[in-house]
């Protein structure tokens, strides 16, 4: 289906070219057959015309031999003139002979008039040299006038007639070739108008077709821009999803799940105020141990998933505790700095937090780094995220680890960009910046705690800066 | 001697039940309400005059540290001890800048609950091993990364005798009884302390104190 276009593109300029390149020759072949034509028109014509006067200039000049003979007053040579006479009889028959060869239908009358004529006359003057010298002189004169004269005058006659013909046909050859050299006009004017109509076609349906294929690969630019940017929301919101279910997760492991521990351990308590038996309180202390460490357990997955810090106070304490966290783990030392004025959008919150959880992971673990500094701060209407480490480096147009895309499709999420600038034995730089809306204002539930007592300001007490702690260098 | 006043506030019913009769099982103690969220928690702190509220973090209408800031706001003579699941010192800091005296973590044993309402009755902090460790490894690790100079230094053996007093919830005149010196003097000295240490209440004198080991 995808290719018939072109098929018939390839058929259609390809016929046209053909057609062209065959009326050209066929023209030109035309033309060179009607020159011929015209060539041996006018040879034939000159031949015959030639033959004509051969055979008149032998009735002439047979004429004058007799004419001088006869008048001669002696019969002397007569056996020359005999000789001579007959030579031009026989180049009259050979003539005749040639324009018998071709006659034209119309001339075959005449013709045969002035063959049988030419040979009567041939007769008669041969009657002249049997003559003796009375007849001679008793006939001659009557002879020449009465018999030679009219029949030479009746025989130049109908050559004439005949000339006349012959004039006849050239023309008619001419008109015939007049015609033909019309046809050949109309040919090609036809061929003309059938070139530049089946050009027209060509062209119209060729238009048609890029006008098409310009729509389609419009459409389909559409459609891929159109699913690109689909694509991007539902990553979006699987983003969302999953960081919606890490935070009803985490609060439920926390609040519930370890809660239940804490009421086990808080009941196995009372049970060993009942000083019971000695075998009693060894399992009880094994289900305190249990207890304890389920507890401990869960509390540290759901700090894992999102720590409860990032929904109860914001950002910073969350962005503290993953780098006093880092540090218990890896030994990485962490600096934060922070210069915001207010919370953020839960948006932006989250992927800060994220972005910088990825890379301080990328640091301790394929950098090994031993220090880093990360650092947020408002500037311009946007947040500006930097993470820097003194580990070993990378080559970013290399290396395009999951954690990186992952960091980067978050950026891209919220409008932002990415950049990394590493290179081996030199540290890395990542830097995020993230716009903010214009009309922004702290979110209502940006903090867990506070969304539980909406009326109140708790954000005064949950959010006070700690200026003066000796843990609370990045005071915000 | 009458007995101690136990308010305890807790979402979890299993917990403050419990609780009760751990406490109950006590001589001296007396539980007189039981509140599952900080708005209740207010009320009864208002009706039944506790000494004592052992009160959790995480809790609808109102959470643990709020409620603390307005009850200890409204009556400085009740003692708050947070036990609670959060065991970062984010939570922490902020439940004693909130104006809890005592913080234990819900992997407490009795006896942890016990001494921490009892010291909080006398006037003094309590933490849970747990949260002082944390505290002590979190300042020294803040201390390797800024490469800080420990003011603790700055102080002389007299402030630092003091410094722990306080921090202990003895009050100005108690101190000066023991030390023998002037009420006027002991409080030049706890200035003194506040200035040098970068301090500007006696909760982070206390928080303070707990990082540096000086008090457990």
């Amino acid at each position: 289906m995808r290719q018939r276009p072109g098929v018939v593109l390839v058929a259609g300029f390809g016929g046209l070219l053909l057609i062209m390149a065959a009326a050209e020759a066929g023209a030109l072949l035309f033309l060179n057959s009607l020159r011929h034509n015209d060539t041996a028109l006018q040879a034939r014509f000159l031949a015959r015309n030639r033959t004509l006067e051969r055979i008149r200039s032998n009735i002439y000049l047979s004429g004058t031999f007799v004419r001088d003979s006869l008048l001669a007053p002696e019969l002397s040579g007569a056996q020359a003139q005999l000789t001579t006479l007959d030579g031009l009889r026989r180049d009259s028959e050979s003539a005749l002979n040639n324009y018998a060869a071709a006659l034209e239908p119309e001339e075959a009358a005449p013709f045969q008039d002035l063959r049988s004529q030419i040979e009567a006359y041939w007769k008669v003057l041969d009657r002249t040299f049997a003559w003796t010298a009375e007849e001679r002189d008793k006939y001659r004169y009557a002879f020449f006038y009465e018999e030679l004269v009219p029949r030479r005058t009746s025989m130049l006659q109908i050559a004439d007639r005949i000339e006349a013909l012959n004039e006849e046909a050239l023309r008619r050859g001419d008109v015939k070739l007049g015609d033909l050299f019309g046809r050949l006009q109309f040919g090609l004017l036809a061929m003309i108008a059938l070139t530049l109509l089946g050009g027209a076609t060509l062209a119209a349906f060729t238009i048609f077709h890029i006008l098409r294929l310009e729509a389609e690969v419009q459409q389909r630019l559409k459609e891929s821009v159109h699913s690109q940017a689909s694509l991007q929301e539902l990553s979006a919101r699987l983003v969302r999803a999953q960081e919606e279910e890490r935070r009803a997760l985490s609060r439920e492991l926390h609040d519930e799940a370890a809660q239940a521990f804490s009421a086990v351990l808080m009941e196995a308590e009372n049970l060993l105020d009942l000083d019971p038996a000695p075998e009693v309180r060894a399992h009880l202390d094994s289900i305190r141990g249990v207890a304890e460490k389920g507890m401990n357990e869960i509390r540290n997955m759901a700090l894992l998933l999102r720590p409860s810090m990032l929904d109860d106070f914001g950002l910073l304490p969350a962005l503290e505790w993953q780098a006093r966290e880092i540090g218990k783990r890896t030994g990485l030392r962490v600096q934060v700095t922070s210069e915001m004025s207010g919370e953020l959008p839960e948006e932006h919150k989250t992927c800060v937090y994220r972005v910088v959880q990825e890379a301080l992971n990328n640091c301790a673990q394929h950098a090994q780094a031993s220090a880093a500094q990360v650092s947020v701060r408002h500037q311009a209407g946007q947040i500006l995220l930097t993470v820097q480490d003194d580990g070993s480096g990378f080559d970013p147009e290399r290396v395009r680890g999951l954690g990186l895309l992952g960091m980067e499709e978050r950026a891209r999420h919220l409008g932002g960009t990415f950049h990394i600038d590493s290179r081996p034995g030199r540290g890395t730089l990542l830097r995020v910046t993230l716009p903010l809306a214009a009309m922004f204002e702290p979110p209502k539930d940006s903090n867990r705690l506070a969304a539980r007592e909406p009326l109140l300001d708790t954000a005064v007490v949950l959010n006070g800066g700690l200026a003066d702690g000796p843990d609370s260098h990045s005071a915000g | 001697m009458a007995p101690i006043r136990i308010l305890l506030a807790d979402d979890h019913n299993i917990l403050r039940d419990g609780m009760r009769l751990l406490l109950e099982r006590q001589p001296g103690f007396l539980v007189v309400g039981e509140a599952a969220d900080g708005r209740e928690t207010l009320q009864l702190a208002q009706d039944q005059h506790p000494d004592v509220v052992v009160m959790d973090i995480a809790m609808p209408n109102m959470n643990g540290i709020e409620a603390t800031r307005r009850i200890v706001e409204k009556h400085p003579h009740i003692g708050v001890v947070i036990l609670s699941m959060h065991h970062d010192e984010s939570y922490v800091i902020r439940s004693l800048k909130a104006g809890a005296r005592a913080y234990l973590l819900k992997d407490a044993v009795k006896a942890e609950l016990i001494l921490a309402i009892e010291a909080v009755v006398d006037g003094r902090s309590f933490f849970s091993p747990k949260v002082s460790r944390i505290l002590q490894e979190d300042y020294f690790q803040a201390l390797g990364r800024k490469d800080a100079d420990d003011t603790y230094d700055l102080l002389t053996d007299r402030e630092r005798e003091i410094l722990q007093m306080i921090a202990e919830g003895k009050t100005n005149k108690e101190v000066a009884n023991t030390l023998n010196l002037s009420l006027y003097t002991v409080d030049t000295h706890r200035t003194h302390i506040l200035q040098k240490l970068n301090l500007h209440s006696v909760p982070e004198l206390i928080l303070y104190a707990v990082r540096k080991g000086i008090i457990s």
